[in-house]
């Protein structure tokens, strides 16, 4: 699990790492859906695609996270389990998981939004760092 | 000396950043703290009010008031003003959760009269209440309903039969912008709002039951049907994720807009567009429609609040008396009419994290407020104490009629639950007398007092600087978070 909380005043924000540019909005991803709960208890009965494109990296790991958020705040969905495959600022992913239910899921905090704010995606030798903030 | 270098002490309640703090600042800021808060200040919000002093057409200062902190683009806590004719409109000078705000009731009930039912009120209450996270409303918008709540607001919801015609003219614009178009909303916005509508949402929002603990100015207090030992009800919430997905929209709009007029940004969520150009409308008129749609949340809220109320209680609606004191937005840009430099001027003036506080006389008022002022309702945290404040004259000298929001965090989500280890928060707070309920399973650590600044700090600074007086101060008997 390569993500952890990064401490912020008002709100939350998440690092995440990887191998790969892939790897890293996995874990960004993962790290978002364990915000929410925990994703122990989440059980893989579903999967979802979607597909996005950004005019840079940074801006296609906040549209990947703010759709993660949408599906989940639409339809309830979270998964456990996120492949992703990402090519000239084009990412197809998918998520396996199933629809939350308050009575049998942890209920952690309600995500607003990923934002732009002090937002990092970087590559250093053949590691990836990404750095976001959400609005809770 | 400053906490922060390059900032100067004007008085005991202000402090300057001086043109010059960061690059192409085209104003001063001015951060409303004492020297108690100014101990709290953070560099990063600091230089967020000095940020919004480079944008276009900014009017007067840049400001903030003592609950401050570091937002995204603008800080929270942050009013700016613009000129109608060459300034912007920025979706982060609102924030994504678009007229958050706070609705105050009052009823005909004494603390003697609830102390027996609380536990059964609160309980009832939580039930009553859609919150927290995966919770959807009552309400299923249909997409003629969803365009409804868009253009009316809360006119919408007494349509629908929640609460009164009565409680509009208690409401900020009575509960409804007028201009909002529901088609520069997007179809993910429509898809996130349609289950949301009457629910509380989660993090500090919260639904509570108060008692009047002191009455500072008895007769603006007799005015607004407050006295001490009173019960009251608090409901803080906002647009949901509806809002949220229309601020999303539209910074990533926004960042092509500034490019577009070549407007430098020195954070990219600054984003924004000239308010008169087809994109400043447009997001301008996406805000209104997710501003409306929190006020009909709030009415929704508040309707459900009054049914449980009724029931336990087995009063009339007449003799609970519960009326609207008040509903304020902390999180808008609205257009109004100032006078600067003895120069009557059209601007748009955004608070992020600031409540609308105008004084008696001023045409937006409604009548029953006329000659007291405008009811500014401060939440604090779940442990201590809320304020209820009336607007006044000095506001709109120096402030766009303006004040603060709340308390504001000391501590982060984390560090509050690290300091919570091993305690119950439920428990602590029962020993105060307070019975709380929260949907998830760290909210009530994240949420526990300690995590806030002290609220009386807070609107102290603004009661001192004159620009806001306080009327009462309400204690917390029962919470429901989400």
């Amino acid at each position: 699990m390569s993500y952890q909380v990064i401490d912020v005043l008002g709100d939350v924000g998440l690092r995440a790492e990887g191998k790969s540019c892939e790897e890293c909005f996995i874990n960004a991803g993962l790290g978002l859906y364990s915000l929410i709960t925990d994703l122990n208890l989440i059980e893989q009965k579903e999967t979802k695609e979607f597909e996005l494109s950004a005019e840079t990296l940074e801006d296609l790991l906040v549209s990947f996270l703010n759709e993660l958020i949408f599906i989940f705040d639409t339809a309830g969905f979270i998964g456990n389990s996120i492949e992703v495959d990402i090519e000239n600022n084009i990412i197809k992913v998918k998520i396996h998981g199933e629809v939350f239910d308050p009575k049998t899921h942890e209920r952690r905090l309600l995500v607003k939004a990923a934002t732009y704010h002090n937002l990092v995606v970087k590559q250093e030798n053949n590691h990836w760092i990404a750095e976001i903030i959400f609005d809770i | 000396m400053p906490k922060i270098d390059g900032t100067v002490r004007i008085d005991s309640y202000r402090i300057q950043i001086p043109k010059g703090f960061v690059s192409g600042m085209r104003t001063d800021g001015i951060v409303y703290v004492d020297e108690i808060l100014e101990e709290e200040l953070e560099v990063d919000s600091v230089r967020q009010v000095a940020n919004v002093a480079t944008l276009p057409g900014i009017v007067g200062n840049s400001l903030a008031m003592p609950d401050i902190h570091t937002g995204y683009g603008f800080p929270i806590g942050g009013v700016a003003a613009f000129n109608v004719d060459e300034g912007i409109i920025s979706p982060g000078g609102v924030g994504y959760d678009i007229n958050c705000g706070v609705r105050l009731l009052r009823s005909n009930l004494t603390r003697k009269d609830v102390e027996s039912k609380l536990e059964d009120l609160v309980n009832i209450l939580y039930t009553h209440i859609p919150s927290g996270v995966g919770s959807t409303g009552k309400i299923k918008l249909a997409p003629k309903d969803a365009e409804d709540v868009v253009r009316k607001g809360a006119i919408w919801a007494v349509e629908q039969g929640y609460g009164e015609a009565d409680d509009l003219q208690r409401i900020e614009s009575n509960g409804c912008l007028e201009g909002a178009d529901p088609d520069v909303i997007s179809q993910k916005a429509y898809e996130r709002g349609k289950a949301q509508q009457g629910t509380l949402g989660s993090g500090n929002h919260f639904l509570e039951v108060q008692y009047v603990a002191d009455v500072y100015e008895p007769e603006v207090a007799t005015a607004m049907g407050l006295f001490k030992g009173q019960i009251t009800v608090m409901i803080h919430s906002g647009s949901r994720g509806f809002g949220h997905q229309i601020c999303d929209d539209y910074v990533r709009f926004m960042l092509q807009s500034s490019q577009k007029y070549r407007i430098e940004l020195p954070d990219r969520e600054l984003a924004c567009a000239p308010f008169k150009s087809p994109e400043g409308q447009r997001y301008f008129s996406a805000m209104k429609g997710a501003a409306n749609y929190a006020w009909a949340n709030r009415q929704c809220l508040m309707h459900w609040t009054r049914e449980v109320f009724l029931k336990l209680f087995k009063l009339s609606p007449r003799d609970l008396g519960m009326k609207v004191v008040f509903d304020v937005a902390h999180n808008i840009a609205k257009e109004e009419l100032h006078t600067v430099n003895n120069k009557k001027m059209r601007l748009i003036v955004h608070r992020k994290g600031a409540t609308r506080a105008f004084p008696k006389n001023h045409p937006e008022l409604p009548d029953c407020y006329q000659d007291i002022g405008q009811p500014v309702i401060i939440p604090g945290d779940m442990g201590r104490a809320s304020f209820v404040l009336v607007g006044l004259e000095k506001a709109m000298q120096e402030t766009f009629g303006s004040t603060c929001h709340g308390a504001g965090r000391v501590l982060s989500r984390n560090q509050a639950i690290k300091q919570a280890k091993g305690r119950s928060i439920k428990q602590e707070m029962a020993e105060r007398g307070i019975i709380v309920r929260a949907a998830g399973k760290e909210t009530l650590a994240e949420e526990m007092p300690d995590a806030y600044k002290d609220i009386s700090n807070v609107v102290d600074v603004v009661h001192n600087a004159g620009i806001a007086k306080k009327v009462v101060k309400l204690k917390p008997l029962g919470v429901i978070k989400g």
